[in-house]
């Protein structure tokens, strides 16, 4: 037989295990794969278009529902573009929240990455534990912003909440609890001989090739790239914390995961020092406070929860762009504004989802490896279509 | 048709009454109250994520919440299930897939809509690309929220299980 008569179209997904919302269409010969095609678009769901009809601060929500196991990064970055439009900066103290929110957020988007992964490659354990130890990092998110994933915590000028009385002890517990469980995952998960060989030397990407093709986040930090956007843009309270970039140099799918572990300690490390180093003040912009009616200003003092000044509702933005990036869980998030100065939405906005800039390591990574490999790779990428649609 | 028995003869088609038969017997109340036990307890939702909001239902079929308690276990085939669990938006091209899922799914099956997006579109109701899950699909339950939370679905099976058992969900027809 010719190559061209033995080779055969497979197609996985999207309904399959480990297609998650799209379509891979892979040519096999025997059991190698020859070319592996991402079918994307099945979650598409226009959100750029339909920011250019809702309000300013109607699109908050709308921009965290693409990306949902990793709200925070997508609702900073659409702020802090709107931010830089309007002129205003968030006080101290609303930044150093915004900061311990992405941390929190970026450790259980890690686990969520990790849990999918280990589901993918058929060890069970590593789902049930990672979503198991999920669960009471979403729950203090959720003590402090009152939703488990989708916060719509940061608006323009600060943050919706203040801190609960008693927060840090019950961080520092659930913080403890997942340091002494790593040991566990270690032992069980990481170190484990199975795990090993699905993931040593698999999709090794070089970096090169990293460079090259414009990957993001911890995919490119495993390929020894030290790109971090809180390094070398920092915003919020970054430029204050103390933290190491992490990376490694093999490249492989077990590189990809070991960079997620490394950033769920710094993660720890940062909100440690966040909670420690927290400055008293106020968590709202003070130009928007005056706007609030007297009582409602007590209110706010009271209870430290914020209540929005009339002008919210009709939020006009002066003409002129924006761009702003965020470092988030998968990688990093950009976002650009237009506004024209008269209509109560931006002219465009454009969001750039980490996920999409990974998509392409799809075809890159799986081209000479076994069919098997491919959830393998796929899971170590934590690549989230509804964000890479939009 | 004509059937000898030991001295009796029966007339008329043996196999079509032997159908008949058996749908009464099925659907006669010790029995169909056993069969709805049955079914109301071996819930296989198909592996089948169409949008965000499997982010929560993977959060449900997780420790912390566990609805593997009622019978309820994603699984890989749609050969093998009978359930079908919109996961949030139905995008046009996704919405195909879940018609395909759907008609390979052995009887009796049902569908569960997730989200807001499931019942009339949520935040996404104005976009160009989405469908609404019961224009395509027969929806027996719809969860609300923007994600629902886990609790939630839980509640959402134990619904379908409620109906299952009340008997109207199920009619096998010979």
């Amino acid at each position: 037989m010719t190559v061209e008569e033995r080779i055969l179209e497979l197609l996985i997904g999207p309904q399959h295990p480990a297609s998650g919302h799209m379509r891979l269409v892979a040519k096999i010969d025997g059991d190698i794969v020859v070319e592996l095609r991402p079918n994307i678009g099945y979650v598409h769901r226009s959100v750029e278009k339909l920011a250019e009809v809702k309000k300013y601060l109607h699109i908050i929500p709308l921009v965290e529902r693409p990306s949902l196991a990793d709200t925070t990064a997508n609702n900073l970055a659409y702020v802090m573009a709107l931010e830089k439009l309007l002129g205003i900066e968030a006080p101290p103290r609303a930044q150093y929240l915004r900061t311990l929110l992405a941390e929190i957020n970026r450790i259980h988007s890690h686990l969520y990455g990790l849990g999918i992964h280990g589901v993918m490659i058929g060890s069970s354990t590593a789902y049930m534990w990672c979503f198991g130890d999920r669960e009471p990092f979403i729950e203090i998110a959720q003590e402090l912003t009152g939703a488990r994933l989708t916060y719509s915590y940061i608006i323009p000028g600060g943050v919706r909440r203040d801190l609960p009385q008693g927060f840090e002890d019950r961080v520092e517990k659930v913080l403890r609890y997942l340091e002494n469980r790593m040991k566990d995952y270690f032992d069980i998960y990481f170190n484990n001989p199975v795990t090993r060989a699905r993931l040593e030397g698999v999709g090794v990407l070089t970096k090169e090739d990293a460079i090259k093709l414009g990957v993001t986040g911890p995919n490119l930090r495993a390929s020894g790239v030290p790109y971090d956007v809180r390094k070398i843009e920092p915003y919020a309270a970054y430029p204050e914390l103390d933290f190491e970039v992490v990376t490694r140099e093999e490249g492989d799918a077990l590189a990809r995961v070991f960079v997620r572990i490394g950033e769920i300690q710094e993660s720890m490390k940062i909100i440690r020092q966040v909670l420690k180093n927290i400055p008293e003040g106020p968590i709202f912009h003070e130009k928007y406070v005056k706007m609030v009616p007297p009582k409602l200003r007590e209110y706010m003092k009271e209870t430290g929860e914020v209540k929005f000044p009339g002008t919210f509702a009709n939020l006009r933005v002066p003409a002129g762009e924006a761009i702003s990036r965020v470092e988030g869980g998968r990688g990093e998030v950009v976002f650009y504004l237009i506004s024209d100065g008269k209509s109560l939405s931006p002219y465009r906005m454009r969001m750039v989802t980490p996920s999409f800039r990974n998509v392409i390591l799809f075809e890159h990574l799986t081209k000479g490896h076994r069919v098997a490999d491919i959830p393998a790779i796929y899971g170590s990428l934590d690549y989230f279509p509804p964000e890479a649609d939009r | 048709m004509v059937c000898m028995m030991e001295g009796t003869m029966l007339l008329g088609n043996l196999e079509k009454s032997a159908r008949k038969a058996a749908a009464w017997l099925v659907n006669k109340t010790p029995i169909r109250n056993i069969r709805d036990w049955g079914i109301a307890f071996s819930l296989w939702p198909v592996h089948f994520t169409t949008a965000c909001c499997g982010a929560e239902f993977a959060a449900s079929a997780a420790p912390r919440f566990d609805t593997e308690r009622f019978g309820f276990l994603p699984f890989i085939a749609s050969r093998q299930c009978n359930l079908l669990f919109i996961e949030g938006t139905l995008t046009k091209k996704m919405g195909e897939a879940a018609i395909w899922v759907y008609e390979q799914m052995p009887e009796p099956k049902f569908v569960i809509a997730m989200g807001a997006c499931g019942i009339d579109g949520g935040i996404f109701w104005n976009s160009y690309n989405i469908v609404r899950p019961m224009d395509i699909l027969p929806v027996s339950v719809f969860i609300p929220g923007c994600p629902p939370r886990p609790e939630a679905v839980a509640q959402a099976i134990i619904m379908l299980q409620r109906k299952i058992r009340k008997g109207e969900m199920v009619k096998y027809e010979f």
